[in-house]
């Protein structure tokens, strides 16, 4: 696919920009809009851009700095064992953070938060146990999603 | 005194336990294998044997907190046919050694056959609606099995096809039947009653009018029948029967006289103290007189010895019908005591069948003749389950053919039944003409000349006696002294299906009554048609010749043939690879059942269309997605027509900012925003508009018109049901998010710490998706390569 300098240019700009928003989205999604799922769409668009602006191999060619074999089926792609990676982790994660509380004898996927005050640069910081659930979210989703995106693509 | 729970569930477990177990026992005893199973049965036999005399129910809790229980109901009439089939059981795997010797496959024949065993003692003692289903299917399974033993044989293939798809059809009936049942079993007897039948039984007077009051008597009546009458093979759906003599003869002794066919006939008498009135009286005396009499006529007509033995077993299970149908204690009477004597006689007759196609190597009826100088010990064995099945005095099957004809004569003494009341007794003893027949027929088999073209016949072995010689010791105890089995079973098992209590008496009549004459009748018809019986022979088939709808056989033919056609024309048009052939039958599916699910339960009621009070900023949002709605249906290039639907989809996603979910607009907007990207992504790939025939146009239009009136109406009938204010639910969110959650954003609290459960399930979801498409992907390239 041939793409445009503006294309291009645009996406360098705008890539890391969307990226940013979606962890800030991810972060702040127990008290503002936002959360694992949104985050994790909004990072899979990011990828989007780039694979629409760069092409599929651009990741590992460009970025990682190693040599693509054409011939290679999709699914053994490194990337795409990576991504597969993410969402493997990501239920990991999401299905152990609901065992821990069974640890202190609470009922699975029990959730709890601790609340700090007069921490340095954000005063007020509220951590709640539920982030590392949504963590997990946020992988499956973003794992998942360019799984599949780029093992589509790539056909 | 209450039945043992461990025995009854030992009993009824064994043989399943031994099915599994078939494997190793075969490869430890090879073809002795039949003996373990005789242990089995045996077992299983004196098990029961021990909770003779106890009665009620025992249940063993399972999920307790469910109200789930295996339950069992004990009594005279569930422990009769029990034992039946355990003590046939251990006879036919005494019998089985010998007769199956050198054959393949035997650990599954065994395997079946104690499964088998162990399902029908299963519907014999259960008490829970869902458990006699399941035993009820379990049998039918079994049976296909059995019946298609002989894998490589098309016959046999056929018949099994046939029994299954009969017996497995009628038991759904069976199954809607006992729904019914136990929805209004909830109402009358209790809740934790619905599908306990040891308590409908208890409250039978109170199931029967609730019955009626909800309307359901005669539908649960049908259902119940159809069920019943699938699985004992009753006229039009008889011809099943005679087709399973596919089976190897062991085989067909158990299925066709002992237990398998007689599980529904067991059931009618089961059902006999609920639902037993004049409806009961013209729908089972009628079915079961009819099956008696055509299947005796067609029995006449059979050629093959085992063919004649299975159309004889379909009518005898009509006459048991026909007493359970009959509304007096006679009925119940005739169909407790006919089912053990025909057990009895039927079975015997089916192993001397097997000996004699073992040792002649024919069963062809017209080669075969004269055999009581090669097969004297069978001879005698024939002589007195063969006069038995006609039907002579002193022979055990005259008793309760004597009381079927009792039962016929007293029907119109209870019900006015106007012309049946002389029509039921003059057709009983019509088919009973023919009883006679094929019986005095199947007898000849050892008398009279010996044909020329039949060799030598070997002396069967002992083992292969020994089971047929017990068989008939007990027909014969039964036919010298009938009282004493009244005695020791027949009494309860009466007692349990019949409505009124009555002491039973059997014996030789010894003063004129209507019975003892039209069994005279009966007798001297028979005999006096005897020396016709070639040329009534050739008659029936003749007949049957000429008119081929005349044979049920043709009937299911003809069915199944259509249905073969029928089935590759809808997958043609279904399943034709075309993935918008896919889609249209998918999207018109839903919305036909999701249409009619509404109008069902009366959702689509005429809603007034109050005023449109949108405010102007939702107006204004929903006017432009309207007409970008219509801009991607008119767009003439895939770009313009992502980039137009994308204008659809943030205008959804502001409408619901306008309606303060921002989280929701948050999703739709990334969402869209994926998509959209996506969509350029593989655009490229997609060909360029091509011309589209008038035809599929129209389909299309048809197509998204009845997806968007589907989707109008859900919206429509769903948001009309939401309830006003705030809900409980709702409240308790609200309250709790923070101090819970410690989160303000509700929607994701809601979705990380009060369900987290339901998100864990949608991120199993995605990631399955994934994999499936890997999966998917990896196999379509493997396959490539290659």
């Amino acid at each position: 696919m041939t793409t445009s300098v503006v294309m291009r240019t645009t996406a360098r700009v705008i890539v890391p920009i969307i990226l940013v928003v979606a962890i800030s989205l991810f972060v702040e999604g127990h008290n503002l809009p936002g959360g694992g799922f949104i985050g994790g769409v909004l990072t899979t668009t990011a990828f989007a851009v780039i694979y629409l602006a760069f092409g599929l191999d651009f990741l590992e060619r460009g970025v990682l700095g190693r040599d693509v074999d054409s011939g290679k089926e999709p699914s053994r792609d490194r990337v795409v064992v990576a991504y597969r990676r993410v969402f493997e982790y990501g239920l990991a994660i999401a299905v152990l953070s609901g065992l821990v509380p069974l640890l202190f004898g609470l009922p699975f996927l029990s959730q709890t938060y601790v609340i700090f005050e007069h921490v340095p640069v954000y005063g007020h910081l509220e951590i709640a146990s539920a982030l590392a659930f949504d963590f997990g979210v946020y992988c499956v989703v973003v794992g998942g999603l360019l799984t599949i995106l780029s093992v589509v693509g790539a056909e | 005194m209450p039945p043992e729970l461990s025995v009854v569930l030992a009993a009824v477990g064994l043989p399943f336990a031994a099915a599994v177990c078939t494997p190793v026992l075969y490869r430890l005893l090879g073809e002795r294998t039949g003996y373990a199973g005789v242990a089995v049965a045996l077992a299983s036999f004196l098990l029961l044997a021990t909770q003779y005399g106890t009665e009620g129910a025992v249940a063993l809790e399972w999920i307790p907190s469910l109200d789930v229980a295996l339950q069992f109901y004990v009594d005279g009439w569930g422990l009769l046919f029990a034992m039946l089939a355990c003590g046939i059981g251990t006879l036919i795997f005494l019998y089985s050694p010998a007769y199956m010797h050198g054959e393949s496959h035997l650990p599954r024949f065994y395997a079946a056959l104690l499964a088998f065993m162990g399902s029908i003692i299963g519907v014999a003692l259960a008490a829970d609606l869902i458990a006699i289903f399941l035993f009820w299917e379990l049998t039918s399974l079994a049976s296909f099995v059995l019946i298609g033993h002989y894998t490589a044989d098309d016959s046999s293939q056929y018949a099994a096809r046939m029994a299954m798809f009969i017996t497995v059809g009628g038991g759904l009936f069976l199954l809607v039947g006992l729904l019914l049942l136990s929805v209004v079993a909830g109402d009358v007897v209790g809740p934790d009653a619905a599908f306990n039948l040891a308590a409908m039984l208890e409250n039978a007077d109170a199931m029967a009018e609730g019955l009626r009051e909800q309307g359901l008597f005669l539908p649960v009546l049908g259902l119940l029948a159809i069920g019943a009458g699938t699985k004992s093979a009753q006229v039009p759906l008889h011809f099943w029967l005679p087709n399973a003599m596919a089976a190897p003869t062991p085989v067909s002794a158990f299925l066709h006289s002992a237990t398998m066919v007689k599980v529904g006939v067991y059931f009618v008498g089961r059902m006999r103290p609920i639902l037993v009135g004049e409806e009961w009286l013209f729908l089972f005396a009628t079915l079961g007189l009819t099956t008696m009499t055509v299947c005796a006529i067609m029995a006449v007509a059979a050629t093959d010895i085992k063919e004649l033995l299975a159309y004889s077993t379909a009518s005898h299970l009509g006459l048991m019908v026909a007493g359970f149908g009959f509304t007096s204690v006679y009925g119940a009477e005739t169909g407790v005591f006919h089912l053990l004597n025909h057990a009895l006689f039927k079975a015997t007759l089916f192993l001397v069948a097997g000996i004699v196609a073992h040792e002649a190597g024919t069963r062809n009826i017209h080669s075969l003749g004269g055999l009581r100088r090669d097969l004297p010990i069978t001879a005698l064995i024939t002589v007195v389950v063969a006069l038995s099945m006609a039907g002579i005095p002193p022979f055990n099957g005259f008793y309760s053919k004597e009381l079927l004809f009792e039962a016929a004569v007293e029907a119109s003494h209870y019900h006015d039944i106007g012309a049946l009341g002389w029509l039921y007794p003059a057709v009983a003893v019509f088919g009973s003409i023919f009883t006679v027949l094929y019986s005095l027929r199947f007898l000849a088999l050892f008398f009279g000349d010996r044909p020329e073209e039949l060799g030598h016949v070997h002396r069967p072995s002992t083992t292969l006696l020994v089971s047929p010689a017990v068989l008939a010791i007990l027909a014969a105890v039964v036919s010298i002294r009938p009282q004493l089995a009244v005695d020791v079973i027949v009494q309860s098992g009466v007692d349990a299906t019949a409505l009124e209590t009555h002491e039973m008496h059997a014996g030789l009549p010894t003063s004129y009554s209507t019975p003892v004459g039209m069994s005279a009748v009966t007798i001297a018809l028979g005999l006096a048609a005897y020396p016709f019986y070639d040329r009534i022979h050739r008659g029936i088939r003749t007949v049957l010749r000429t008119t081929p709808p005349v044979a049920a056989n043709w009937w299911y033919d003809a069915v199944i043939g259509n249905l073969t056609g029928a089935g590759a024309w809808v997958g043609d048009r279904i399943h034709n690879g075309l993935l918008r052939t896919y889609a249209t039958w998918t999207l018109l599916g839903t919305c036909g059942l999701a249409l009619v699910g509404f109008a069902a339960a009366g959702a689509i009621a005429p809603t007034e269309l109050v005023g449109v009070d949108a405010p102007p900023a939702v107006a204004l949002v929903l006017l432009v997605a309207v007409v970008a709605g219509l801009a991607v249906v008119l767009s003439t290039s895939h770009i313009a027509g992502i980039l137009t639907l994308s204008i659809l989809g943030f205008m959804v996603a502001i409408f619901y900012i306008l309606a303060s979910a921002p989280d929701l607009a948050l999703t739709q907007l990334v969402v869209e925003t994926l998509i959209l990207l996506i969509f350029l992504l593989v655009v490229e790939e997609i060909p360029e508009y091509y011309e589209v025939e008038l035809g599929k146009y129209a389909r299309d239009a048809v197509v998204s018109l009845a997806v968007g009136a589907t989707a109008f109406v859900t919206v429509l009938v769903t948001t009309d049901a939401r309830p006003e204010g705030r809900t409980e639910i709702a409240r308790f969110y609200t309250e709790n998010a923070v101090p819970e959650g410690g989160g303000t954003n509700i929607v994701n609290v809601i979705l990380v710490d009060f369900r987290g459960f339901d998100t864990m399930g949608e991120l199993v979801v995605v990631a399955m998706a994934a994999i499936s498409i890997l999966t998917l992907i990896v196999m379509r390239s493997g396959g490539g390569d290659e």
